[in-house]
């Protein structure tokens, strides 16, 4: 077991350099002047030279590899001497616009971003898997048809279409919910609540499609593995039969995919964020690409390439606790 | 087992008529017109190659046909009709009054759970129980199967478990509610030939002492000689012919019935041609 969590987290450390480099590679060596683009719209020569400077950007690529890389674990400057910007560990880069480091900027918008993510994947758990199960149960009934009917639609929609059909039925004609600004949960829980409520739904819609397709071919074939008869032959009562017997088995793929799933949320729900004006990740990144502030995006692509890495290093150490036939040990 | 429930020779299942069909009215029918019963403390043994419908037979006497498959005619366990009856009030019936042991143990045990959680469920679906007095029962039937350290085995996994093993945790998992009939359905089919005849004396053993009645399927003539009372020789879905076992194998009344024992290797055979 510790050599394989060994072995699994060396070989996570070298997906992680190949994200980092790959990252820097297409911002500072593919991108024709990487300093008039991290330098924005309103650039003056001067300014340009100057963060050339700064970035080291006549150095040979190893150097200026090194330094980024470096900068990660123990911080860096840009420039020397008195006029000299500190990046503190854990450096992701500075944003020239903003004067600020990429990091802050993020963890700054973070909370939003979580929330959106953790409300979304609550609901979609949710209903993609019992709608998945009910489907599987009951396959080609009218239920099983209608869900998968609206999970298609749930998949082939897209999200910002959603967002602005559920805002104007919601908001504007039938005004359940008032325009949504987001305030502080501490403040005022419902207003809060109802902020969120349509981000929430609107991102789930898709994931709850994806799952109650996923959930019900899964259970649809361990439904018809021996052991549920067996279990069947034991005199089960059916709800305990299908939740124990063939959901539980049907369930260790569906956790594999939600790890990632859940991880490539945090670098932002980009559409959703921007349709409804929240605050988040992915808000940043997209305020980023229209002002070109290279550094943010860099750091947005770079922060969510690495969660996706460590979600993926979790899901795998967590695996043998999902499936005992996995566990070391057992055999 | 601490309860015999029946006296030898009481009839448990009579079965009448029972015609299993697939797909529309008729259909395609894979059991017709058969007839048989059983006795506690006897074995029916059944016996006909794949697909003559003697495991379909058995299904639909636990009520577990596929759904597109539909039973007639007259199953009737403890002078209850069977046939008609809905899935929900067959429940308590199966596990408790009649259990099932199946061809293939380790397809049959849920990787995900422990043989014993698998056991205490059999037995919990029953009966109300404590978790700890469910344990206790759940090892008292793994060590009846003559499962060594039971108390450690109980928290082992389904694969860490020999093929022979395994059969023995789904007995125990079919006996632990103490049923009145067990119908075993090729148990002995995926298992090596040493370990089929500990099973098969276990399974006799565990008859003798509750006085259990048993229908045991399986396509060896030899197996059945071994374990069987009484013997139904099925062939497309019908009977060829049945008695009981000593008549079926000294002499044999169906050419079908004869060619089968004459396909049938015996150690007596092995011995002539030794000596």
């Amino acid at each position: 077991m510790i050599s394989y969590t060994a072995r699994r987290l060396a070989s996570a450390a070298g997906v992680l350099f190949a994200v980092v480099l790959f990252t820097f590679v297409v911002f500072f060596v593919l991108t024709p002047d990487p300093a008039l683009s991290i330098c924005g719209q309103t650039c003056t020569p001067e300014r340009i030279l100057d963060i050339r400077t700064r970035l080291g950007l006549e150095d040979p690529f190893f150097v200026q590899f090194w330094t980024f890389l470096s900068g990660i674990f123990v911080g860096r400057s840009y420039g020397e001497g008195a006029t000299a910007i500190v990046c503190n560990a854990p450096c992701f880069g500075y944003s020239f616009q903003t004067r600020q480091p990429v990091l802050d900027m993020i963890t700054d918008r973070l909370p939003v971003t979580l929330t959106v993510a953790i409300g979304a994947a609550i609901l979609w758990l949710i209903v993609g898997i019992a709608a998945g199960v009910v489907s599987a149960v009951r396959a080609g009934s009218w239920w099983d048809r209608a869900s998968m009917g609206l999970a298609l639609g749930g998949i082939a929609l897209p999200n910002y279409f959603v967002a602005l059909i559920l805002q104007w039925v919601l908001v504007v004609k039938l005004e359940i919910l008032p325009f949504p600004i987001v305030v502080p949960f501490t403040e005022d829980p419902v207003r809060w609540f109802q902020a969120y409520l349509m981000p929430w739904i609107v991102l789930a819609l898709m994931y709850a499609a994806m799952y109650a397709r996923m959930t019900r071919a899964n259970v649809l074939e361990t439904l018809s593995e021996d052991y549920v008869r067996t279990a069947r032959a034991k005199g089960l009562p059916e709800g305990q039969l299908i939740v124990k017997h063939a959901l539980r088995p049907a369930l260790t793929p569906v956790a594999t995919l939600f790890g990632m799933d859940f991880a490539a949320l945090l670098g932002g729900a980009l559409i959703t964020e921007t349709v409804f004006g929240l605050n988040g990740v992915g808000k940043l990144a997209y305020d980023a690409i229209g002002t070109n502030d290279q550094p943010v995006i860099m750091g947005v692509a770079l922060l969510a390439g690495i969660a996706v890495v460590l979600m993926n290093i979790v899901v795998d150490l967590i695996y043998p606790l999902l499936d005992p036939r996995m566990r070391k040990g057992t055999h | 087992m601490s309860t015999v429930t029946h006296t030898d020779g009481e009839e448990l299942l009579r079965v009448e008529g029972l015609t299993v069909a697939f797909g529309d009215d008729p259909g395609i029918e894979v059991v017709k017109d058969l007839s048989f019963s059983i006795k506690a403390g006897r074995t029916l043994g059944v016996v006909g190659e794949s697909g003559s419908g003697k495991s379909m037979s058995s299904l639909a006497v636990m009520g577990l046909l596929p759904p597109e498959a539909r039973a007639s005619g007259s199953i009737r366990f403890d002078n209850e009709e069977l046939i008609g009856r809905s899935n929900r009030s067959l429940r308590p019936l199966r596990g408790e009054r009649m259990a099932m042991v199946f061809q293939d143990p380790l397809s049959s045990l849920n990787p995900y759970y422990t043989v014993g959680a698998q056991i205490v469920e059999a037995y919990r679906a029953h009966r109300r129980s404590r978790p700890a007095d469910a344990r206790r029962v759940a090892i008292e039937a793994m060590e009846r199967v003559s499962i060594r350290d039971a108390g450690r085995r109980f928290d082992h996994y389904p694969h860490q478990f020999s093929g022979g093993m395994r059969q023995r945790i789904m007995i125990a998992m079919a006996l632990v509610c103490e049923p009145d009939l067990i119908i075993a359905d090729e148990p002995t089919t995926a298992l090596d030939v040493t370990v089929q005849a500990e099973i098969l004396e276990l399974l006799r053993g565990l008859q003798r002492d509750t006085g259990i009645g048993m229908l045991f399927i399986t396509h060896d003539l030899a197996v059945v000689s071994e374990v069987a009372h009484d013997v139904l020789v099925m062939r497309g879905g019908r009977e060829v012919e049945s008695g009981a076992a000593e008549r079926i194998f000294s002499e044999p009344a169906d050419p079908y019935t004869r060619r089968l024992l004459d396909a049938t290797p015996r150690i007596d055979d092995v011995q002539e041609v030794a000596s």
